[in-house]
């Protein structure tokens, strides 16, 4: 009896989970835009219920709604990226800690590769996005400066092929609407709309081979604008960006077989994966892009060596 | 051309040190420029090697600087701040005959008489170097130091800038050339340290200056190795240090790590070596079908076989832009790693006919 009533259990608890995370997820686009419009507003009222209230009864409340509905699309896993292809070497980890030791469940590693993944992805590309963000104009300074810092063709390879897909979505999909925003409503938006537009002439006008120190399309700086771009704040930004990040892993570890979708999704969804996504933001909240750098060395040899893996499923 | 002493010059401040090197005609490097200040010490030595095939036509003899400081080592504060110049066409070998750069680390306030109070753990100064090159076109520079070995508890920075002249587009002869190592241990194996550091940031970085002036990154390689544990923290809870350690986690299962840059045309070779040693690396996962029984209940045969340094270091080769070959390896312990790196480089041959046995000094 018990056995026949756990899985419709287990997808009664899936569905909660997804929309709890949906929620919270919504919860957080309003709570991390709010601190800028709506703090001067409730200076006179410390109620705690009034961070909502006044946003949605205000009419200054589009901007917020507008920037949380960019939030979703960006953070949606059928925005159109690629990201599935590649596992940033978590395939190659497995091989290279192959056979476990007894006392290690495959699950338990997986974990220890999630939390250096992030840290690392954290410390490698937060810097870049939040610079992309603030500084749109540096956009071709920080994409060669992002190429020069990237230490394996394996890594360089998953970057630049999100990178150009993130230019042609924009490009084909979401330019059309977000681009008219006015220079004087938006100027950053403006900017950021602009310093891509630029980019993407320099990207075309130049050939593609690989020596070649042109202009190039990582993912993390043109993340940064193109965020800026549709009107995200930066902690969004960061955000979702190391979201998408988790959730391309854990995506990976599904198909690896190293854990079934619904434990994917309890990963996702856990307050631990969201303290380290927010703590590994902050830490990197100030870091200029001189100062990222590699913080796992080891993965660096992972995702390396893929290339080197007697079959693989992954392009990472 | 007499060397100028290097006690007539104060300019240098504590730690600083500057070399130039000339190329005098016909062939006869001669260093213009040597000055140096404590704690640092530059000797210089031209052996007397000249290299007879080489990649490059006519070169020069290389000239070997030797970077050294007081003790071997850093202690918390040092600074160390060197400039070279190396002109067109020259050559130098920099290595540091005192085995590995230790970076100490003092107890704290052990000198402060009658202060109580003080808290049991506090954060070391920090020690830096900074090393800053200029290569000029056809100059070559090899740089095989012995690894740094940070000691518990210390913290310790490092910044090499390598700047290259001339062009950068690649099979260009007149390219500028580049071998730079660079490793980090995991402190005194001996005693039980295991990456018992609380800092270690390296970065290299070459630059190149594009025609109208304006600098052009062309690779950065920056490793950070930080506890990511504060001062305030320690305070509160000085379990912390016993309790975790990231970096530990973070290098596992690696008791070195290290790089290795190469670039321009009297590495070529060298690279392409390096290239071919990791392609032709047997494929993880594979079976061995041609012996009966499976690679994974043949662990013992493994052990049987002689000892074979691309199985113990975990290494990765790539050709990245501007025709840099970017080395990453990790291995079990100092030593291993050593005989690995140096039976590459020996058995390649570049960096013996081109600089002579003594650059392989470190290795």
């Amino acid at each position: 009896m018990a056995v026949k009533t756990t899985p419709q259990d287990l997808e009664q608890e899936i569905l909660d989970l997804e929309s709890r995370l949906l929620h919270a997820r919504k919860r957080l686009a309003l709570a991390s835009s709010s601190p800028s419009t709506s703090l001067p507003l409730r200076t006179d009222d410390d109620d705690d219920f009034g961070v909502t209230l006044p946003k949605e009864t205000n009419p200054t409340a589009t901007p917020s709604i507008l920037s949380s509905h960019a939030f979703l699309l960006l953070s949606d896993s059928a925005l159109p990226l690629g990201s599935f292809a590649y596992s940033s070497g978590l395939e190659s980890y497995l091989a290279h800690n192959k056979p476990l030791p007894r006392t290690i469940t495959p699950v338990a590693s997986f974990h220890r590769f999630l939390k250096l993944s992030i840290a690392s992805m954290a410390s490698t590309s937060i810097p870049y996005v939040l610079a992309a963000y603030r500084y749109p104009e540096d956009l071709e300074t920080l994409d060669n400066d992002m190429d020069a810092s990237t230490p394996c063709i394996v890594a360089q390879r998953a970057s630049l092929a999100q990178g150009r897909a993130l230019i042609g979505v924009w490009e084909r999909s979401f330019r059309a609407t977000y681009a008219s925003v006015g220079t004087t409503a938006a100027p950053a938006a403006a900017a950021a709309v602009r310093a891509i537009a630029e980019f993407s002439d320099a990207l075309k006008s130049c050939g593609d081979t690989a020596e070649e120190l042109g202009p190039k399309g990582h993912l993390a700086p043109l993340w940064g604008v193109v965020c800026l771009a549709m009107g995200m704040d930066a902690r969004q930004t960061a955000y979702v960006f190391m979201l998408n990040h988790a959730k391309a892993v854990l995506s990976a570890a599904v198909r690896a077989s190293v854990m079934g979708p619904y434990q994917a999704q309890s990963v996702l969804a856990s307050q631990r994966l969201q303290d380290m996504i927010t703590e590994r933001i902050e830490r990197e909240w100030d870091t200029p892009v001189e100062d990222a750098g590699q913080i796992v060395p080891p993965l660096d040899l992972w995702v390396g060596r893929h290339e080197l893996l007697y079959s693989r499923i992954f392009n990472s | 051309m007499p060397i100028k002493s290097p006690f007539e010059s104060c300019i240098a401040k504590p730690g600083e040190g500057q070399v130039v090197l000339s190329l005098l005609p016909p062939s006869n490097p001669t260093l213009t420029t040597l000055t140096y200040k404590y704690p640092l010490k530059l000797l210089t030595r031209t052996p007397g090697f000249v290299p007879k095939s080489s990649a490059l036509t006519c070169p020069s003899q290389p000239v070997h600087l030797y970077l050294l400081t007081y003790g071997g080592g850093l202690l918390p504060g040092d600074k160390i701040n060197v400039s070279i110049t190396l002109d067109p066409r020259t050559r130098m070998v920099v290595t540091t005959p005192q085995g590995s750069t230790k970076i100490f680390k003092t107890e704290p306030n052990a000198s402060v008489k009658g202060q109580r109070g003080t808290p049991k753990h506090i954060l070391s100064d920090k020690s830096s170097q900074t090393l800053s090159v200029h290569v000029g076109q056809e100059a070559a520079l090899c740089y095989l130091p012995d690894p740094a070995v940070p000691y518990k508890d210390s913290r310790y920075e490092q910044v090499q800038t390598f700047t290259v002249d001339g062009p950068t587009a690649s099979k260009d002869p007149r390219r500028s050339s580049l071998c730079i190592l660079d490793w980090v241990t995991q402190g005194r194996a001996s005693r039980g340290e295991n990456w018992d550091f609380h800092l270690w940031r390296g970065k290299n970085e070459v630059w190149t200056t594009d025609e109208l002036g304006k600098k052009k990154l062309l690779l950065r390689d920056s490793l950070i190795l930080d506890r990511e544990l504060d001062q305030d923290q320690l305070d509160r809870n000085p379990e912390l240090l016993t309790h975790t350690n990231l970096i530990r986690e973070r290098t596992y299962p690696h008791g070195v790590v290290g790089t290795l840059i190469l670039y321009g045309p009297v590495f070529e070779n060298l690279a392409n070596f390096v290239m071919d040693r990791f392609t032709s690396l047997p494929r993880i996962g594979a079976r061995n079908w041609s012996s009966p029984s499976t690679v994974a209940s043949g662990s013992s045969a493994a052990t049987e076989s002689p000892p074979n340094f691309d199985e113990q270091v975990t290494f990765t080769a790539a050709r990245v832009r501007a025709g840099f070959v970017l080395v990453k390896f990790g291995a079990p312990d100092f030593a291993t790693a050593k005989d690995w790196l140096g039976a590459i480089l020996r058995e390649e041959g570049t960096v013996y006919k081109e600089f002579g046995e003594e650059a392989l000094f470190c290795l």
